[in-house]
């Protein structure tokens, strides 16, 4: 078993190393193939590995060798295999797996073909590193490992030049490349300091051993802990203020958009909090913040989607607040079921994200929904999988998003938390209609597209019957919910739910349902019908203000580059040209210029006039003279 | 009764006389006989001293000093003989070759 | 070879004089060989360390002026071992990617001079032998800016000179102190640090002492306020003398502080923790918002490497053996990756005679290998993990966080502003459009430059994947330094501070 971990971890490495030798060469179609096989082998391990974990109970340690010996600290590459970590290996191969096989259909006609592929292995490999590692330091390389490869695949298209902000609200693909990893960095900072917190208070880093610890620890350093740690998932899960970067990630391709920025890396921050769930349950005000936090991303972030007009911006919203859904369900203490959700949202999300690439593919890199409609005839396929995705996504039954979304809106009404929960339930009602929204305006509706001179078509079979399985798991995945529990249970804390909430439950779920449906009939209504009713723009409502608040994205962008980036910008400045150059560097060049030119000065007392020199030594005689008489008078 | 201050005080108001001529001076000839001058008040002061403690010392060192002027003046003579022949002149403003 | 050590200071020194005789033309072959040799030297000086000794080892002692206790007295430990390596290393690299340069001659014999002051700086114990090597060294510096380099290069190098040399003197004159103090105290006259090191200053003389010694150190290292040669020599000198100034001289200070200021003065040294991290903190936030608003692509990593030199000698001041390895560790580190990108700026230097990053962009898309190598060391210099610049940093923070959390906090704010000056620099010079009509025409690294760049970054990752080999030695003979600190130090708040590893006290 313990060569299959490694066959796990280290075949997107190899993949990725083997794309990389092809990196400058022209486009080879069997590099991606290789590429996906070596993906493959890595999921049949991971599955196997599940298998294996399954049946037994028993999780798998290994120590590959050591990385970092200094003074007491002792960091090995060790990796362990059990419920939590097969879980995550699971879902992050197999969706990756798929994005590899769609992106040689979606990526056919780009010249950097192999280097994409290099990059999105590397991808893979960190993230298995990630999910994989035994202790906080191997956690932060993957951590690292994973904002690096997003930097490089963001800004996959380096080569696009920046654009105003009014034009694209990314400004380019590096542009949005530097924003995520600038904005990773600051909460990478927090995480560190959390390491650093529970280095010194156990004197090691490997999970097990820290949480042992736990429990003789103070109350205080437990909680500086948890925030510094949350710190850090707030920035890799994009969680407000720091989700300013997810939306602009969607520069990148959009194979990256699915596998990076909605099923795996961005939910490493859900991860974390999972992963160290007894600190998190030792500090309930901290889990509590990170639950109204996850609240109010869940409800802020679906209140941009409802008016943005970019497809994957939408998609990308919606990814954020399901993040929000997750962190609220792990701050209330539900830790398997922000697990579940986390693997439910990943296959119907990477689905969602591949859908919405197919018909990117087919506008010719066009986004803007208003200029779509009808599609729905052109590419039955992915109308199929998007509508899908959507209803998962929207959580109805019996697809996987109903089972997963449900249980956590029923988790923040068992915990009493009934604010939490009305937000979550409202919230949504938004996911159903804005998730309705893009599909009707897309594949519905009044064909929108012809006359702006797109001829769309349907992506290539095979890229289809490759997401077939992220829409076959989209659809099963809640059924088996309960299975799931009794597994995931014997590592993670169970939940249960008070018998009131049982009593209650099926009002409950009719209460959400209701709220997705209405969100779904109102999509339809405003969206996708035809004729005279179909949906026209409407001035009135684009000049009102809560329109413009939600198109700016509560204008946080501009704060952030009013406030942090110009600022920084200027003060840099003054710091170069004005302190730096005009104090420091002129106090020295001063005291270099005083020494020359006290020295230049006193050159004209050599006048060469032996008469002159004479009165000098007379006053210098006059001078000694008075010093000694006065010292003489002192003594 | 003519006491030691009386010759000190002549003895300073020569030696002032002599400083004055070597800082206004500008002739290098004055010069020369102002440090002689200078010189000689120093002598008037050490016979002076010498005669109120009754030490010979004092008295030596006159003529030691009356010695080296002697000396001094010869060749110093000689170098003023030179630099007026080489400059026509021993005007102390003329002579300023070590401008720094 | 008892005399590995003299052969490895003297070596260069003597090919050097004897390259006057050799032909122009095969000169740099003539260079690259002999420091080929020295720099396998210095491997096998490696290969034959015992890594279980934690003291000198290969020690040479002959006695000078025996009156006055001068000694030729050489020596090597964990700590000086891997920056000689470093030194010869560099070097041979930096002479391997030298391109067309007037004077060549001149040149290979000056860095040949060059290398003996450095690895004689690193590796003497007596303290007249190492000034002697400490302020030898400028020499082929000032030559090297002042013959070779921009239109300032009169201005720099002899505000580079002057500037170091004032420092040098004050420190020269705490040396003499010590050795008068070491007289009064014993009797005999002795230069050797390892004698001075057994004795017990009061903690007034040891403050005294630790500030002359400081600003000796601090202006070459240099600490901040006293950078600004940095930005003029690094500005002027030719590729050469900055690849060697960033990745060799500049550590001299940071060693000096090691090797003098912690050892001898304990107390002073706790005492000086607060002010020395508030400046080491502004040292890496100030200049890496300078680096930012810079527009000549060499300032940038010039400034940056202030920054990076903030971080070690905040390491050094953590009094506990992860933030002082770390620290040593931050010295190879920067020295191979600010090596490497200045080695970069010079290449693409000698194609487009500019450096404005204004000047350029898009350059991914005419070289992709300059723009990969480029990338690499950029990650490398920001700390990513797996990387040579993580463990340093990582260790370096860890250390200091149980000095003072705050104030880690806000020296781990280099992670943050590293990646904005670094992103900007690869956002600028290498993404966006190819716009400019003259870099369309550029050609990518050729051979001689991609296999000098290229052992770089090997090194890189491997001692980013696996440090071990390097750290244990490090490691080893800083966690003795810290019980010999320990031991010393004469106030109870030192001893509180300096914190003795757990695996050395159950040695014990």
């Amino acid at each position: 078993m313990e060569n299959l971990v490694y066959i796990a971890l280290f075949a997107p490495f190899v993949s990725s190393l083997f794309a990389a030798l092809f990196g400058m060469t022209e486009r080879k179609v069997w590099i991606g193939i290789v590429a996906s096989i070596l993906l493959g082998i890595s999921w049949i391990s991971s599955v196997t590995l599940a298998y294996h974990i399954y049946i037994t109970g028993e999780p798998i340690h290994v120590t590959m060798m050591d990385w970092i010996n200094a003074g007491d600290i002792h960091i090995p590459f060790g990796f362990v295999v059990d419920q939590v970590s097969v879980t995550m290996m699971s879902v992050v191969t197999t969706v990756s797996t798929v994005v590899h096989i769609y992106a040689i259909g979606y990526m056919d006609h780009d010249k950097s073909f192999n280097r994409f592929f290099s990059y999105l292995s590397a991808f893979v490999f960190s993230m298995m590193i990630l999910v994989m590692s035994d202790n906080f330091a191997g956690l932060f390389i993957g951590w690292e490992g994973v904002g690096v490869c997003s930097w490089l695949l963001i800004g996959f298209w380096y080569h696009k030049e920046d654009l105003p902000r009014e034009q694209n609200p990314s400004i380019s693909p590096s542009w949005a490349a530097n924003e995520a990893f600038i904005v990773n960095r600051i909460a990478d900072l927090g995480m560190l300091v959390g390491i650093f917190v529970i280095y010194w208070n156990t004197g090691t880093l490997q999970y097990d051993e820290v949480f042992a610890q736990l429990p003789n620890l103070s109350p205080h350093i437990l909680t500086i802990a948890a925030i510094a740690l949350f710190i850090g998932a707030m920035g890799k899960s994009a969680q407000f203020p720091l989700h300013t970067w997810l939306t602009d990630a969607m520069e990148g391709p959009t194979p990256v958009s699915a596998l990076i920025h909605a099923a795996t890396m961005v939910t490493a921050g859900v991860f974390l909090v999972i992963r160290a769930n007894p600190l998190f349950a030792m500090t309930p005000d901290v889990s509590f913040f990170i639950a109204s936090l996850g609240t109010f991303v869940a409800f802020y972030a679906a209140s941009m989607a409802l008016v943005e007009r970019d497809l994957k911006r939408i998609i990308a919203y919606s990814t954020l607040s399901q993040l929000g859904y997750m962190f609220a369900a792990a701050g209330l203490g539900a830790y398997w079921i922000a697990l579940f959700h986390l693997a439910a949202h990943a296959f119907f999300k990477a689905l969602l994200f591949l859908g919405a690439g197919n018909v990117m593919h087919a506008m010719h890199d066009e986004l803007d929904v208003f200029k779509m409609g009808e599609l729905r005839k052109k590419m039955k396929g992915t109308w199929i999988y998007m509508t899908l995705a959507s209803l998962a996504l929207g959580g109805l039954p019996p697809l996987a998003g109903y089972w997963s979304k449900d249980a956590i809106i029923e988790t923040a009404f068992n915990e009493h938390t009934y604010f939490l929960w009305f937000i979550l339930v409202v919230t949504a009602g938004m996911t159903a209609f804005y998730s309705f929204r893009q599909i009707f305006l897309t594949f519905h509706g009044e064909d929108r597209h012809t006359a702006l001179g797109f001829h769309p078509h349907e992506m290539y079979k095979f890229v289809l019957v490759a997401m077939s399985p992220l829409a076959v798991l989209a659809v099963i995945t809640g059924w088996f919910m309960k299975d799931y529990e009794e597994f995931i249970t014997e590592l993670l804390p169970a939940y249960e739910m008070s018998e009131h909430t049982h009593h209650l439950t099926a009002y409950l779920g009719l209460i959400v349902l209701a709220f997705a449906i209405s969100g779904i009939v109102l999509a339809y209504f405003k969206y996708a019908r035809t004729g005279k009713n179909a949906f026209k723009q409407d001035a009135n409502v684009e000049q009102g203000f809560i329109f413009k608040l939600l198109k700016n994205q509560y204008y946080v962008p501009a704060i952030y580059e009013r406030f942090i980036t110009e600022p920084y910008k200027v003060i840099s400045g003054i710091l170069w040209t004005s302190v730096d150059v005009k104090i420091v560097d002129a106090t020295v060049d001063g005291i270099a210029k005083f020494l020359y030119t006290s020295g230049d000065k006193t050159r004209s007392m050599q006048t060469g006039n032996l008469s002159n020199y004479l009165n000098w030594m007379a006053v210098g005689g006059v001078i000694l003279l008075v010093v000694a008489v006065i010292s003489a008078m002192i003594a | 009764m003519i006491g030691l201050s009386h010759y000190l005080i002549v003895s300073a108001i020569i030696f002032s006389i002599g400083l004055v001529g070597v800082l206004r001076r500008r002739n290098l000839l004055m010069l020369f006989f102002a440090t002689e001058v200078m010189l000689n008040a120093v002598n008037i002061a050490f016979a002076a001293i010498s005669h109120y403690y009754n030490d010979l010392t004092g008295q030596m060192f006159a003529f030691f000093i009356i010695a080296i002027a002697a000396s001094e003046v010869a060749v110093g003579l000689g170098i003023l003989i030179v630099l007026f022949k080489r400059y026509g002149s021993l005007d102390l403003d003329e002579l300023s070759s070590m401008r720094g | 070879m008892d005399n590995i050590l003299s052969v490895l200071v003297f070596f260069p020194a003597v090919a050097g004089l004897l390259g006057f005789v050799v032909d122009q033309k095969s000169i740099k072959a003539y260079g690259l060989t002999v420091a080929t040799i020295e720099f396998l030297l210095s491997l096998w000086l490696w290969f034959s360390f015992d890594m279980g000794n934690s003291g000198m080892q290969f020690v040479e002692l002959v006695p000078i002026i025996p009156d006055m206790g001068v000694s030729y007295y050489l020596g090597v430990d964990g700590i000086s071992l891997f920056i000689v390596i470093m030194s010869t290393l560099m070097t041979l690299l930096g002479m391997a990617s030298m391109g067309e340069t007037k004077d060549i001659k001149n040149m290979i014999i000056t860095l040949l001079f060059l290398e003996m002051t450095m690895v004689g700086v690193f590796v003497a114990l007596d303290a007249i032998i190492f000034y002697l090597f400490w302020e030898l060294s400028l020499v082929p510096m000032l030559y090297i800016i002042g013959a070779w380099g921009g239109n300032l290069r009169i201005y720099a190098s002899i505000k580079f000179f002057l500037y170091t040399f004032t420092g040098s003197l004050i420190m020269l004159v705490g040396m003499l102190f010590v050795a008068y103090t070491y007289h009064n105290l014993t009797g005999v006259w002795s230069f050797a640090i390892t004698d001075w090191y057994s004795i017990v200053l009061p903690v007034s003389y040891q403050m005294w002492l630790f500030a002359a010694f400081f600003i000796g150190f601090a202006i070459k290292v240099p600490m901040f306020p006293f950078h600004t040669w940095i930005p003029y020599a690094h500005g002027q000198a030719p590729t050469i003398g900055s690849v060697i100034l960033a990745a060799v001289l500049l550590k001299m200070g940071t060693y000096g502080f090691v090797r003098f200021s912690l050892p001898m003065f304990p107390d002073a040294s706790v005492m000086a923790i607060t002010p020395i991290a508030i400046i080491s903190i502004i040292m890496i936030i100030y200049t890496a918002m300078i680096a930012y608003a810079q527009k000549d692509m060499k300032q940038v990593i010039a400034y940056s490497s202030v920054s990076h030199m903030g971080i070690i000698m905040l390491g050094l001041f953590a009094m506990n053996a992860e933030g002082i390895s770390g620290s040593v560790f931050q010295m190879l580190s920067h020295g191979i990756v600010s090596g490497a990108l200045f080695m970069l700026v010079g290449m693409i230097y000698d194609r487009r005679h500019t450096k404005l990053l204004s000047e350029f962009g898009g350059l991914t898309a005419v070289m992709p290998k300059f723009a990969i190598i480029f990338g690499i060391m950029l990650m490398a210099s920001v700390g990513l993990p797996l990387t040579i610049g993580f463990v340093g940093e990582f260790l370096v923070l860890l250390g200091f966080y149980n000095v003072s959390p705050f104030m880690t906090i806000l020296a781990g704010t280099s992670i943050i502003v590293g990646a904005i000056y670094m992103l900007r620099v690869m956002k600028l010079a290498f993404f966006g459009p190819l716009n400019n009509e003259e870099n369309k025409k550029l050609k990518d690294l050729n051979a001689r430059e991609t296999w000098s760049l290229i052992p770089l970054v090997m090194i890189v990752v491997w001692l980013g994947v696996y440090p071990k080999p390097v750290l244990t030695p490090i490691d080893n003979s800083v966690k003795s330094l810290l019980t010999f600190m320990d031991k010393k130090a004469i106030t109870q708040e030192a001893k509180d501070m300096i914190r003795v590893s757990k695996s050395t006290k159950e040695a014990k």
